[in-house]
């Protein structure tokens, strides 16, 4: 970037008025004041001021009265006890809801029909809402904790503003600035207010956070553009002035200035739903249709086979609160807070939990540059001398390599940088970094040397300056002149720097190797050949040449004037060219390739120039070597723009201004022809649209940024992801989730984690929805079959709420690949899908069930009652009245008796239960690999946790009575483990399959794609054009089967 | 992202679950062509045979391993319960109720307990009290030859003498005096004391109402079950056995209302479970509703019998 070119505001106030945004809400396009416009005169007396006292102060606060502090009015904050509520509203909680008011409604009817010793509905109903309670306070203390780290980042140092009221100069608060306040900015300030400027002195602003630029913007009371946002003569609240002084009137506070305007724009964006919860409500969808589905079927049943109505009734009910898997919801919660926990370790705090797994479903990143992908700081990159380019060291850390500085040159070209420079480090600093007062390149530069050479305060004090002329935008170079450090040597060195061709046109000579040699057409052309290069580069270039003074012409003490500058400026030695660019951060480059293996695609959105957005974007990989754009292709192959095939540029690059003319349906066609896309000199709402036309190709959208101008698109986005230090208050409250480190690649550990979270959910709920089924048919076969209860309603909720979650904590490490899948399609790579339920379901879970009831009819026949018995039981074997049962060895048995033996029969149904889901728990905890090939030593102490606490249930005295649990013979554990290993093995056949068969995806029934292989092929055995083995046959042919059912309804 | 986000209104739910029913499309039925329906069916009900075909593998495999004549365990039967007859309730105790001067009331006992008594007919009982020595446990470590079973000692109802209804067959609910016959449930291999010199003894205590008992009589004498019929083998083995039983005559004045409760008195058998009030014990209550309005008549009836 050549200093001084045109430079064209981002924040283009136009684009509103001619575009019809979706989200235009009218804070950007009310009618533009004319305030920079007008004369001096005429503002005073539009704001009943003056420029020379200020307002007095009575008027002041009149006018502080009616237009309120200055202050953005915070977003509105959510009361707490609307957030606990929301805590309780999910899809999981609603359905938890109307279970337990079911319950409630079952219970009535029992106590209405006299049946008092009934309360399990009542304790159902009751555990169902405490779950739903309990979870809440944790995911809402989960939330409450990450808002106070938020919080804590906050600046809360009130801001000083210098403003002179009645003539006088006061420090006052900054809140209480009003329009027409007469206020003094200097170098290091924060902008008070919006301001017209009316005297300034060398001033530069900083408007990165509100516009994306890293250059700065010198502000001068000249009106310089009929648009307010890209004249000169208005400063903007809270940018911060670098240098210089300006003095100017305030013409807006509050939320009518250019910030107030967009943060308000940021809250007009509605909240979306996030993934995870739309996939929950997905799945709560299929939970209560099958709920509802068999309940009636049973009710049917129920009222064929001669149950009263209201009986039936109470059947139903049963059936479908058995459905509601009541521990899932303290598994969502508790994996979704653990790894929340575990990305806040990592220096990422998530604002809503949900948001820990949208990452993890993300398919573009939209990446601001400035602070994000960069530095936020100048450095110097590049160096030309001795008719070679040198590369700097860029890396925050300096710990890249540096180049040769054993050159005569470089020294010459290091003391010019260090001395023609007026950038100083605040004094009395300890630490790193190092504040700096001056410009942001005389501030790399200052820098630079100082790591080069040493010292350049001492250094610069042993070369006394004489004179200095600063830089302007006529002259376009900077020059000081010193004294030797040498006593003896009494001549005057002169050195320069500033725009090449400028300072070219002053030299002569050219240093090489420390020769001074005569600048010849060659040299002449291999240093416009290297300003170009640089240039291209995206790199501000600034020349530096010197001179020693003539002795003679400029003795000691001569007076040198820097406004008539009587002294020599042409005929100078050239010494080289630095070149400067806020350098993308070290780890970027590692997080944005990381992201690309990942199938996520990174596209640069800034309000930057383009060809600084298109070098930081080839630096980091955004644009990857080798590829094109139309118009490299168009001049590769010298051929008008229009004539090149667009969909051979894989790199685009689009600006501000070609997006203003561009269709919505044009950017989505944009979007989808090139894979890497860079959009610069965009504005708030330009990201907000592009953000859209993301999601509207269907990806799920994760925007990061740090600046006020990125707040809009951050809260459009499905994840917002803000940065903690360099990122505004205004980005923070809009994003879901804030970088503390503001590192990058910690995105790439939400990524991994957010995936993680959403396999580990997946095969957690593959688990949970298992042993649905065989809590379910004991209550199916006593309806239908008449035995005695098999399984208790107390038994299932410690099936539910005890052994699950421990189970679910067993937290998985990633299947090795799973960085290098592609992102989840969301429409198609649900959390939970048909297949994965029927699988669940109609297979594994009949499975247990089967095992169930060989344990359960095991324990009755050894206790004396036989299986034909049992069948029609229920009526004798629950009259509270017989008291002598005889049973089919003749025993008989009084009522009490018969209850332990019930008791018995809940207790060995739980541990078959048990032990047939500890067989499942292993096969789900891969979905590819075999579970051989993925050991995990967590898994195995919660399943021995899970062991023991069956044990002590079993064991424990008093439990009969208390728990309904009892001490059954040892043997009955063994009886399920048969069908523990069936599962086992069926599901180990099932994998073994996905592996033979990648492409296929038949046997993957957790992530599913359709695969509509005919028959023909099913039968005969797949693939036997590739497999000839005939010994393979008959096991190709079981999987096919297989594949069949596990296949998805598509 | 955005797709699933789309507000659909019901009709275009209600169109989309259609095209989920049946897409002319891809001619899709709930998401599988008909074709895909079948087999996955098929696979479905070959899974289900499979399953099932496993299941009554186990079911046979327990049957097979179980002895027909003693159960393996007994683990919820350490001591027998014992019930009372007539075995009247009203919503959860035994309330016997009866009305001496309601012929209806009094069929209705005595019915309930001919009905019990049926089965402990003399004519049906078999004679094969040649090896039962009384006071002694009749062990018996070998099965008969021929038939497998062991021999059981007759109870004829006789046994119960004034309460065996073949003299009073109203069992005394005609007047104050009413009969209640204690059974105790059997349970295989159970013997009821340690050793053989201690009785088997039902104790009947009032717990309330104390002043309305005026006495209470056992039969047979001694309140005994005798040691003879223990121990039981179970039903294939004893086709024949019947429980030992005692009747309780009650003589009842006063308000002609009491509670009382009826032990099993042995060694081993335990009384004291509160989460079975039948283990050992049984607790009623009798109640005469006719209550005579001048005491003679109390004398009369007694007199009579």
């Amino acid at each position: 970037m050549v200093e001084g070119e045109e430079t064209n505001f981002p924040l283009n106030a136009r684009d509103c008025l001619y575009l019809d945004w979706s989200h235009n809400n009218g804070h950007l396009c009310r009618p533009l004041q004319d305030d920079h416009e007008i004369t001096i005169e005429e503002l005073e007396m539009r704001y009943d001021t003056s420029i020379k006292k200020g307002l007095t102060s009575s008027f002041a606060s009149q006018v502080l009265e009616r237009d309120g502090p200055n202050a953005l009015r915070p977003p509105k904050g959510t009361p707490e006890y609307v957030k606990f509520a929301r805590q309780l509203a999910g899809g999981l909680q609603c359905l938890m809801w109307v279970a337990a008011s079911i319950c409630f409604i079952a219970f009535g009817i029992e106590l209405a029909r006299g049946n008092l010793a009934s309360f399990d509905n009542l304790y159902l109903a009751i555990t169902l809402i405490s779950v739903v309670v309990v979870t809440g306070c944790f995911g809402y203390y989960q939330e409450f904790k990450s808002t106070n780290i938020i919080a804590s980042f906050k600046n809360l140092v009130p801001q000083q503003a210098l403003v002179i009221r009645d003539g006088q100069k006061n420090q006052i608060n900054a809140i209480d600035l009003v329009v027409g306040d007469l206020v003094e900015i200097k170098g290091g300030d924060r902008v008070p207010a919006d301001i017209r400027v009316i005297f300034a002195q060398g001033c530069k602003v900083d408007n990165s956070s509100l516009t994306g630029e890293s250059e700065p913007q010198s502000k001068t009371p000249e009106c310089t553009h009929e648009n307010p946002l890209e004249t000169r003569n208005i400063a903007f609240f809270s940018t911060t002035c670098l240098e210089g002084v300006a003095n100017g009137i305030v013409i807006n506070t509050g939320d009518r200035t250019i910030i107030g305007r967009i943060a308000s724009l940021a809250s007009g964006v509605g909240n979306e739903k996030t993934p995870i919860a739309i996939e929950i409500e997905h799945f709560v969808d299929i939970i209560a249709s099958l709920a509802i589905a068999f309940g009636f079927t049973f009710f049917v049943v129920a009222m064929f086979i001669g149950y009263e109505f209201l009986e039936a009734m109470i059947f139903f009910m049963a059936i479908v609160v058995a459905y509601v898997p009541e521990g899932l919801l303290a598994t969502v919660t508790v994996c979704l807070s653990l790894t929340a926990k575990r990305l806040a370790r990592k220096n990422c705090v998530v604002k809503n939990l949900e948001a820990v797994e949208t990452l993890g479903s993300t398919s573009v990143i939209c990446s601001d540059k400035t602070g994000t992908l960069t530095q936020n700081r100048m450095t110097v990159a590049h160096l030309w001398f001795d008719n070679h380019v040198h590369a700097a060291d860029t890396t925050e850390d300096q710990s890249g390599q540096s180049f040769d500085q054993s050159s005569e040159t470089w020294r010459a070209l290091a003391r010019i940088a260090g001395l023609c420079n007026r950038a100083v480090f605040r004094p009395d600093q300890e630490g790193l970094p190092r504040l700096v007062v001056g410009d942001a390149s005389e501030t790399a530069l200052l820098k630079f040397t100082e790591l080069t050479i040493g010292n350049i305060m001492v250094y610069r004090d042993r070369f006394n300056k004489v004179v200095e002329v600063p830089f302007n935008s006529t002259n376009k170079f900077q020059l000081s002149v010193h004294e030797l450090e040498d006593p003896m040597d009494l001549r005057y060195l002169l050195v320069m720097k500033g725009a090449p061709e400028r300072i070219l046109e002053r030299c002569s000579t050219i240093l090489i190797k420390g020769q001074e040699l005569p600048l010849d057409e060659h040299l002449k052309e291999s240093f416009l050949t290297a300003q170009m290069d640089l240039g291209g580069l995206g790199e501000r270039v600034l020349g530096f040449c010197y001179v020693y003074l003539n002795e003679k012409e400029f003795p000691r003490g001569y007076k040198f004037d820097s406004d008539e500058m009587n002294f020599t400026t042409s005929d100078l030695c050239f010494a080289g060219l630095i070149s400067m660019i806020d350098p993308p951060r070290a780890t970027v480059p590692d997080a944005v390739m990381k992201c690309r293996t990942a199938g996520i695609r990174v596209v640069m959105v800034t309000g930057d120039h383009p060809i600084t957005a298109r070098a930081i974007a080839a630096n980091v990989g955004i644009i990857s070597e080798g590829s094109e754009t139309v118009e490299d292709i168009a001049i590769r192959k010298r051929i008008p723009v229009e004539q090149v095939n667009k969909s051979d540029a894989r790199a685009c690059v689009i600006n501000g201004g070609q997006l203003k003319d561009m269709s919505s349906e044009d950017l989505d066609e944009a979007l989808r022809s090139h894979p890497e896309m860079v959009f610069a000199r965009t504005s708030p709402q330009q990201k907000l649209i592009i953000v859209e036309s993301c999601q509207r190709l269907g990806s799920i959208v994760a925007v990061t940024g740090d600046g006020v101008n990125d707040s809009p698109a951050l809260k459009k986005a499905d994840i917002g992801i803000a940065m903690g230090i360099a990122g505004s208050d205004a980005a923070k409250n809009a994003a879901d989730m804030i970088l503390l480190d503001d590192n990058f690649a910690s995105i790439v550990t939400g990524v991994e984690q957010g995936r993680l979270i959403f396999d580990n959910l997946k095969k957690s709920i593959a688990y949970t929805l298992t042993k649905n089924i065989p809590e379910l048919t004991p209550y199916l076969i006593y309806i239908t079959v008449s035995v005695p209860l098999p399984l208790g309603c107390i038994t299932i909720l410690f099936i539910e709420l005890a052994t699950d979650i421990v189970i679910s904590l067993a937290y998985e490490k990633a299947e090795s690949d799973i960085m290098n899948l592609k992102p989840r399609n969301p429409r198609r790579d649900r959390l939970v899908n048909e297949a994965l339920a029927a699988y669940s379901y109609f297979q594994i879970g009949a499975i247990q069930s089967f095992a169930g009831f060989t344990d359960y009819f095991t324990a009755m026949a050894q206790e004396g009652w036989y299986p034909l018995m049992c069948v029609g039981l229920r009526a004798h074997w629950e009259n509270v009245h017989l008291q002598d049962m005889q049973d089919s060895y003749g025993q008989e048995w009084t009522f009490g008796q018969r209850l332990y033996q019930q008791y018995t029969c809940y207790t060995v149904f739980f541990v078959s239960i048990e032990i047939c889901q500890i067989s499942d728990v292993l096969i789900r905890k891969t979905r590819r690999l075999s579970v051989f090939q993925q050991g995990n030593k967590v898994l195995v102490s919660a399943i021995v946790f899970q062991l023991l606490l069956g044990n002590l249930l079993c064991y424990c005295p008093g439990m009969p009575n208390i728990f309904n649990f009892m001490p059954i013979r040892v043997q009955w554990w063994f009886v399920p483990v048969p069908y523990g290993i069936l599962i086992f093995v069926y599901d180990e056949i099932r994998k073994l399959g996905v592996r033979r068969n990648p492409g296929s995806n038949t046997f993957v029934i957790v992530d599913n794609h359709p695969p509509p292989l005919p028959l023909v092929f099913l039968v005969a055995g797949c693939d036997l054009k590739h497999k000839e083995k005939v010994s393979a046959f008959f096991h190709e042919s079981l999987f096919c089967f297989s594949r069949y059912f596990t296949s998805t309804p598509h | 992202m955005a797709a699933l986000k789309e507000k659909r209104t019901c009709g275009q739910r209600c169109e989309d679950f259609g095209r989920f029913v049946w897409n002319s499309d891809n001619g899709t039925l709930f998401g599988r062509t008909p074709e895909k329906w079948v087999y996955i069916s098929l696979y479905y009900v070959a899974f289900y045979v499979v399953m099932t075909g496993l299941f009554c593998l186990a079911i046979w495999t327990l049957m097979y391993t179980l002895d027909p004549y003693t159960p393996d365990y007994q683990d919820r039967l350490p001591s027998p319960g014992v019930m009372v007859w007539p075995d009247k309730y009203d919503e959860e105790h035994i309330v016997i109720t009866y009305n001496s001067s309601d012929k209806v009331s009094v069929s209705k006992m005595s019915s309930c307990l001919h009905n019990f008594l049926g089965q402990y007919n003399d004519t049906l009982q078999k004679d094969c009290d040649h090896n039962c020595t009384k006071g002694k446990y009749f062990m018996q470590h070998n099965f008969l030859p021929g038939t497998h079973t062991k021999e059981s000692c007759s109870f004829s109802v006789s046994q119960l003498g004034n309460c065996s209804g073949l003299h009073d067959p109203t069992f005394g609910y005609n007047c104050d005096m009413p009969c209640v016959i204690i059974k105790m449930n059997r349970i295989i291999n159970y013997l009821p004391s340690k050793n053989n010199t201690q009785d088997i003894q039902v104790n009947c205590t009032v717990l309330e109402g104390e002043e309305n008992v005026k006495k209470i009589e056992y039969f047979p004498e001694n309140a005994l079950m005798d040691r003879s019929y223990f121990p039981y083998y179970g039903k294939l083995a004893q086709p024949n056995y019947l429980n030992p039983l005692v009747a309780v005559r009650i003589s009842l004045t006063g308000k002609r209302s009491a509670k009382f409760q009826c032990r099993v008195v042995a060694d081993k058998i335990t009384y004291e479970n509160i989460h079975d009030p039948y283990e050992g014990k049984v607790v009623f209550t009798l109640q005469n509703l006719h209550v005579p309005s001048s005491p003679s008549s109390v004398h009369h009836h007694s007199s009579t019998l």
